[in-house]
């Protein structure tokens, strides 16, 4: 039986040199994000990319500066919770929500979770 | 060129030695398959066999290896197969003919691209989009889950999809996607996504949720600006070049 649930897609993107309290943004984001008991986060990284500050990211010979974006599937609700906390770990950035439909495939050795 | 999809197939039996008009009949019925512009005919000979005469052919006798049957089969669409009956049942005076539905499940040309390449590039305004999120470690019958559904897609005429290699990531398995000290650390988190009109994306989704033991599916409108197809139509290159 298939569900097709109507849901939120969330996108951050930033710098891979982003830090929030000395670890990487992005790891301290998807640490937040099991925190608040978020369905799920995954971190991309790009190849090149400019922003807001119109300076290009893209792969130093010292310093990783290539553009992060973290992709993050849930309902509304849980995603209004999780915004506010993103955007104050944020310092520069963008967040852009889109609706999607969203299909669950679970095999059966992961129990439906309540 | 013969299209995807259904077609039928004729598969006619007859004695080697059969003549029409002082030439032999295998080759009247190629040259008149060719002539009509058939995408392609198939003319083999038989170790052994017999027919409505109940006589053995076989190569074992040399009196009889005169008379070893002959099978010509081809594939065409069934309006084709249609207007080449009448003739061909002219023709044969002496054997069988058959017709069976088939499926084309692949018509490839080197030299020339695919039709259905040039209809592609008309996809326009409102499309569908779907991510596939999974981990690397993933599998599908032995073979990396993501290679078995890219492969799917490209055999059902998606027009296209890309997969992306995460670098860190939690889902439904509840562990995180990382990669550890070591280089060959393969459980990163994957997505696969793909465009394409909403009824082509249906029949998709269906065949991969099949495949899938867990992860997530998501799907979203999008507008399509533009989308041109890779290879443009232009004249094949020479053979000797």
């Amino acid at each position: 039986m298939r569900t097709v649930k109507q849901a939120k897609l969330l996108r951050l993107h930033f710098s891979e040199g982003d830090h929030y309290q000395g670890t990487p943004l992005y790891e301290a984001i998807v640490n937040r994000c099991k925190e608040l008991k978020i369905a799920g986060a995954t971190v991309f990284r790009g190849l090149v990319g400019y922003g807001e500050t119109v300076e290009i990211h893209r792969h130093h010979l010292i310093r990783n500066d290539q553009p992060i974006i973290v992709t993050i599937v849930d309902s509304e609700e849980n995603l209004a919770r999780l915004i506010p906390e993103v955007e104050e770990m944020m310092d520069t950035g963008m967040i852009a929500t889109s609706d999607v439909e969203c299909i669950r495939v679970l095999g059966p050795s992961t129990p439906e979770q309540s | 060129m013969l299209q995807k999809g259904m077609a039928k197939k004729v598969t006619i039996f007859i004695n080697e030695d059969t003549q029409h008009h002082l030439e032999s009949l295998t080759d009247t019925i190629l040259t008149f398959l060719l002539h009509r512009g058939v995408a392609g005919a198939t003319a083999t000979r038989a170790a052994a066999g017999f027919g409505a005469h109940h006589v053995m052919h076989t190569t074992k006798i040399v009196a009889l290896t005169e008379h070893l049957p002959i099978r010509i089969e081809f594939i065409e669409s069934a309006q084709k197969v249609d207007e080449l009956m009448p003739t061909l049942y002219d023709l044969v005076t002496d054997g069988l003919i058959e017709v069976q539905d088939t499926q084309v499940v692949k018509a490839a040309n080197k030299d020339r691209p695919l039709p259905p390449k040039a209809l592609r590039s008309e996809i326009r305004g409102a499309a569908r989009m779907m991510r596939i999120y999974m981990g690397e470690s993933d599998k599908w019958q032995g073979e990396p889950l993501y290679e078995a559904i890219i492969k799917r897609l490209r055999m059902m005429d998606i027009a296209g999809a890309t997969i992306y290699r995460g670098i860190l990531g939690y889902g439904v398995k509840g562990h995180t996607h990382k990669s550890g000290r070591l280089p060959f650390s393969h459980d990163l988190p994957i997505m696969i996504s793909v465009v394409d009109l909403p009824d082509k994306l249906n029949r998709a989704l269906s065949e991969i949720e099949a495949m899938m033991q867990d992860g997530i599916i998501v799907l979203s409108d999008v507008d399509v600006i533009r989308l041109v197809h890779g290879r443009p139509l232009t004249e094949p290159p020479n053979a000797n070049s």
